[in-house]
């Protein structure tokens, strides 16, 4: 029988294990330079996500180098053609403690890094604040606008000029989200069908929309743009197609784009008539 | 037979995997796509002879295919009275508005920035043009074609080439031919992309791409996702679309083509595909106005067919297709605009002493004009009494239907979605013309016995605000407390 001899194999699969980690990390300290990392983050509460994603990068990059290369070492060690009787083992307490223990204190360190992130995210005290801690123009009470979810659409609704979101003139914006910049913005997600999620990589923000419930958010955008709205939830066959864009807007464009949408709303339709 | 040998099979393997990738690019291209004839008109009881006669079926289908092109290049036949006018449908861009224009070339030009930079800078390797706009891709590849031959002129003067007469080429001039070359690049194709506007081919390819699998190859709102929806998708070749700003059930406008586009249809499976460009959309609206001009014209032509004349004869079909495109052409006049302004909700209706919303309230379930309630019901959730009638063959009550046959519910006003907007304009279209295609009726062609109508504009508006008011809470508390004192 033809074939590599057994030393070539042993050393061309140790290669490939070693591969394995190489590309692993490769991929990772390139991936920038490619355009495949993060989007640019936007949101004053980005930096934090991000860092906490970092961390937990960094632990499970040291698991997995080390891991690999146990694997490594073994796939060569033990490919050797030897000729003693293998040792029979069976369990030991010490280790098992050890790989049960560093887990645990690494699954504290976790918790215990995220909660102060995950309580100005999501508590619903901290919504709405600015840079110095004080309310903002917008609170979980009065939020700057609604977002219903629905197969398979994204739509804001902004209150009318009373503040009231059962008012007859409540503005209605389909797909397009506008929002202004350097200000917390709170709003409240609802569906109006099926579970979806509201995420804005940009903002560094996912949040569920659950039927039922009125779900308040917040964010506070620090740069004029637009951001594309995805829908995070598989939510039925269109979920794909259900996209929007979040259009950050100067305070005062934002302004004048609410005011244009609410005398919009009386328009005699003269503008349809053909020329 | 020998086993094989380990160093064979991995060479096998890894042919068997090159040839795979390599695979990819030498498929054939797609077979030329064909529109199929409609089975609706195939299965209807009273066109039995047609649907037995194959010749006139190949006779239909071949003047559609005259008329209309194919999936793969749809087209227009131009009339004599389209080249009199100078009126070119294949070209939807000369229909659009100034403002409309306005707006494809902002949004043309902020979708194609990095293209547009790229060619000005001359990195021509880095433009990535949309893959659905076929005809932009094959127009840049034939540039770039143009531009290599130049280039290999000019590698050959440079290497010393001779030309066929002996005489050395001449370097100077193929740089200079190159460089003339490359400068009209620069300056024209950032023009041509802030200008894109998509041939009827293109926009087939995003129809096949977006559309086709609820609305079908030719539109006929059948593809294979179809039947999970709820309500179902339009079927455009009857002509009918619901939501239209036009009155006396004409065709719709481009403008509320593109608005269902661009909005989608609330609450339906109709999402919004404002992601794509204002150019795509509009092409988009070209293509739909294709296919239902095309449905139209065979419905019209299969209701021609005498087996006495000689089955479907070509002139009944240019017949269909020529009023077909008066109907649409003539929409725009049918728009539904009203003169001065919008009245609001509080304002005093000429000649009561009522409010807007208060006398909608009354009209709402007045039995002698509008009574919506009939349908709607007097609690506003769309149940009425007319809202069911009675199957003459089973003698239970079922859900009324529409003109596609299928069940519809009348809307539930008080969950303040209005599919075609919630401006009160979008509602009032709604309430003079009613939807096209479904039992709900247009309130202007109610008339007294004079002939005079029963409902003036202002009555019209009263119904609007009321309507519109009776999604907001207090509205609702309102009726609700109206509701337990009956």
């Amino acid at each position: 029988m033809t074939g590599f001899p057994a030393y070539v194999a042993r050393v061309l699969f140790t290669v490939l294990f070693v591969l394995v980690p190489i590309l692993g990390v490769w991929t990772f300290v390139t991936a920038d330079d490619y355009g495949w990392w993060f989007p640019q983050n936007v949101s004053t509460f980005g930096p934090k996500i991000d860092a906490l994603f970092d961390l937990i990068l960094w632990m499970v990059a040291f698991t997995f180098v080390l891991t690999e290369g146990a694997l490594v070492w073994c796939v060569y060690w033990y490919s050797k053609p030897r000729t003693s009787k293998a040792v029979f083992s069976h369990g030991n307490h010490k280790l098992e403690m050890v790989w049960t223990a560093v887990p645990a204190v690494l699954l504290l360190v976790i918790a215990f890094a995220q909660m102060g992130t995950w309580a100005e995210i999501k508590f619903t005290a901290n919504m709405g604040l600015d840079e110095n801690g004080e309310p903002g123009q917008y609170t979980v009470e009065a939020p700057m606008m609604e977002i219903y979810a629905s197969q398979f659409d994204w739509r804001a609704r902004y209150p009318d000029r009373d503040g009231n979101f059962n008012g007859i003139d409540v503005v209605e914006s389909p797909y397009d989200i506008y929002v202004p910049v350097d200000t917390p913005v709170v709003f409240h997600l609802k569906s109006r069908d099926v579970l979806h999620a509201f995420f804005v990589p940009q903002f560094r923000l996912k949040q569920d929309a659950v039927p039922g419930m009125t779900i308040p958010v917040w964010f506070n955008a620090q740069e004029v743009g637009s951001y594309d709205l995805i829908c995070a939830e598989l939510c039925g066959w269109g979920h794909y197609k259900m996209a929007g864009r979040v259009h950050v807007l100067p305070k005062d464009e934002y302004e004048a784009w609410l005011e244009g949408q609410r005398e919009a709303l009386y328009a005699n339709g003269s503008a349809d008539l053909a020329e | 037979m020998t086993p094989m040998s380990p160093t064979r099979a991995t060479l096998i393997v890894a042919a068997a995997s090159l040839g795979t990738l390599l695979g990819c690019k030498l498929e054939p291209e797609t077979p030329e796509l064909r529109y199929s004839l409609s089975d609706k008109v195939l299965n209807d009881p009273d066109g039995e002879e047609y649907a037995s006669d194959s010749i006139a079926q190949d006779q239909l289908r071949g003047a559609l295919e005259m008329l209309f092109g194919t999936p793969s290049n749809p087209g227009f036949l131009l009339t004599e009275d389209m080249l009199d006018e100078g009126f070119d449908p294949n070209f939807g861009s000369d229909e659009l508005s100034e403002a409309e224009w306005e707006a494809l070339i902002a949004d043309n030009s902020d979708r194609f920035a990095d293209d547009i930079a790229h060619i000005e800078a001359g990195e021509f390797d880095d433009v990535r043009l949309p893959r659905e706009a076929l005809s932009l891709l094959s127009y840049w590849e034939e540039t770039m074609d143009e531009i290599a031959d130049l280039e290999q002129a000019l590698a050959d003067a440079e290497a010393g080439g001779e030309d066929e007469d002996g005489d050395p080429l001449d370097a100077e001039g193929a740089q200079a031919d190159l460089d003339e070359a490359i400068a009209a690049v620069k300056a024209d194709w950032p023009e041509e992309l802030r200008n894109y506007y998509p041939s009827l081919r293109d926009s087939s390819e995003m129809f096949r791409t977006q559309c086709i699998h609820c609305h079908g190859v030719e539109g006929g709102g059948n593809g294979p996702t179809a039947e999970y929806l709820k309500p179902l998708p339009r079927d455009y070749r009857n002509g009918i679309f619901k939501f239209t700003s036009v009155a006396n059930k004409a065709r719709p406008t481009r403008s509320d083509l593109f608005r269902v586009l661009a909005r989608g249809i609330y609450t339906t499976s109709m999402p919004s595909f404002r992601r794509f460009s204002d150019a795509q959309l509009h092409g988009l609206v070209d293509y739909v106005r294709l296919l239902s001009i095309r449905g139209r014209v065979e419905i019209l032509g299969a209701l021609d067919y005498d087996i006495d004349s000689g089955g479907i004869t070509m002139e009944s079909v240019l017949t269909a297709y020529a009023d077909e495109w008066e109907e649409w052409l003539g929409a725009g006049e049918n728009v539904i605009a009203y003169e001065g302004d919008v009245p609001a909700p509080d304002d005093i209706v000429p000649g009561t002493n009522r409010t807007m919303i208060e006398h909608g309230r009354e009209l709402f379930k007045d039995e002698s004009s509008a009574n919506c309630a009939s349908c709607h019901g007097t609690n506003y959730r769309g149940n009425g009494p007319s809202s069911k009638e009675r199957d003459p063959e089973t003698g239970e009550m079922v859900q009324i239907t529409d003109d596609w046959g299928n069940p519809i519910e009348p809307r539930d006003l008080t969950r303040g979605i209005f599919r075609f907007g919630r401006r009160p304009i979008d509602v009032f279209r709604r309430v003079h013309a009613g939807i096209n295609g479904t039992p709900m009726p247009a309130q202007t062609t109610l008339t007294d016995a004079e002939g005079n109508r029963l409902l003036s504009d202002d009555d019209l508006w009263a119904i609007t605000h009321f309507v519109r008011s009776l999604s907001t809470h207090e509205q609702v508390v309102a009726t609700q407390d109206e509701e337990a004192g009956h």
